[in-house]
């Protein structure tokens, strides 16, 4: 079985430029995959290929186990980062055009989103700031429950409170069956909302995991020596070793995955204190866009 | 459910673990009683705000524990028999991981083991003081 968001071996050109470079992911069923990466590491890109925006220079797409067609939107919605909507209609209005188009909108649903997002059905498009206009986009993605979730940024404009509401709505979904594919420059939803995590740099995928793997493999061992630090042997060739920071008599391995092993390593050399610091997402997600390692 | 829970996503410990040790601790210390029937995988997600499968894996793994049972359609419950005993065996785990922890850094620190004796005296006297009265 396909997953229902499926990328493989993705790329992209834009003339010389290669915005997606073989990217290949899935997204299960009733998953959540947070999407980061630096401006202009190919987040954008990725969706617009996923969503037919853009067709890919190589590599296929599949959308619930199908290459896209104009019945796969039924059933999936995309949030774009800046939400597109027709400025001299209302949002009641908006919420017709989907009725009209969605065999799958429940005014229900909708009316529910409208009152959790604090909209006012009747305001112009025009008349919304930002964040509203965000809350609007959610409002008609949410509306037709779809299997399919895309979202670029979705709580851009969102105070803090609607925030976790868009998390709270993706949590909803996932645990409905939806497959979640969302992209965002705040790691700590991210870390809450998601199970897996995709890292992006200069097109390339250059993290896929689950969260709580990469959290169990990835920590900082940091060793204290008398004098200056004795001579390290082959660790920095450990392929569990990320890389090695060393300054005067303090060494500090960054293992990917077996620290035990490695903190068992350093051990023997004898220093005078060792201990093991944990990571959080943001340290990993900054050690793998930074270091050239990976 | 009458205990209360709190995750830090912020934290390097991954969230199942920290949800893991939160339970069980209840379990322990009795806010969680035996036969009690724990929330569905979704409503603790939406409660907690975390991922559903983070915690469809506690609860997974909190069933191979023995610690609770869960069966389809009914939902999951702390388990009658010997729920409390894995649960104290847990907390114990716990427990001993951070006083390892405690002496690991002191000796890293450089003290001796009659000064980290003696700090250990000390601090068991004030916590354990007011238990002898």
């Amino acid at each position: 079985m396909t997953a229902p968001i499926s990328l493989r071996g993705v790329t992209k050109h834009y003339g010389s430029f290669v915005a997606v470079d073989d990217v290949s992911l899935d997204v299960e069923a009733g998953s959540i995959c947070g999407l980061l990466g630096p401006n202009g590491a190919g987040k954008t890109t990725t969706f617009k290929c996923l969503l037919g925006f853009a067709k890919p220079t190589s590599g296929a797409i599949a959308i619930e186990g199908a290459p896209l067609t104009p019945a796969t939107f039924e059933s999936l919605a995309y949030v774009p980062e800046r939400a597109t909507l027709y400025d001299d209609f209302t949002i009641a209005d908006h919420l017709e055009i989907y009725r009209r188009s969605y065999k799958s909108y429940e005014p229900a649903r909708a009316r529910e989103l409208l009152a959790l997002f604090e909209l006012d059905p009747s305001k112009r498009a025009k008349r919304l700031s930002k964040g509203m206009r965000t809350a609007v986009a959610l409002t008609l993605a949410f509306s037709i429950r779809p299997r399919v979730l895309i979202l670029d940024e979705p709580s851009s404009g969102l105070d803090p409170v609607h925030q976790r509401n868009v998390l709270d709505l993706m949590i909803d979904a996932a645990a409905n069956g939806a497959a979640i594919l969302f992209s965002s420059h705040q790691v700590g939803q991210v870390e809450r909302a998601a199970d897996s995590v995709a890292i992006m740099k200069k097109g390339q995928l250059i993290v896929n995991s689950g969260i709580d793997d990469l959290k169990t493999g990835e920590k900082i061992i940091e060793a204290v020596f008398a004098g200056p630090a004795p001579d390290l042997g082959d660790l920095a060739g450990d392929p569990r070793v990320l890389r090695i920071e060393q300054v005067g008599s303090t060494v500090r391995a960054v293992t990917r995955e077996g620290s035990d092993e490695i903190a068992q390593r350093l051990f023997a050399l004898h220093p005078k204190s060792i201990r093991t610091i944990d990571l959080n997402l943001e340290e990993i997600f900054m050690n793998a866009v930074s270091g050239d390692q990976r | 459910m009458p205990a209360i829970f709190t995750v830090d996503p912020r934290s390097g410990v991954p969230l199942y673990l920290q949800l893991i040790e939160q339970i069980k601790r209840a379990i322990a210390l009795g806010t969680i009683a035996p036969g009690e029937q724990l929330p569905t995988v979704k409503a603790l997600a939406l409660e907690l705000t975390v991922n559903p499968n983070t915690v469809a894996r506690v609860y997974r793994e909190l069933e191979r524990d023995g610690v609770i049972d869960t069966s389809p359609g009914r939902g999951s419950f702390v388990r009658t028999d010997g729920a409390g005993v894995e649960a104290r065996r847990a907390v114990a785990d716990v427990a001993r991981a951070a006083f390892e922890t405690a002496v690991r850094e002191a000796k890293s620190l450089g003290l001796s083991r009659e000064e980290t004796l003696e700090l250990m005296a000390r601090t068991i006297a004030r916590w354990y003081e007011t238990e002898n009265e």
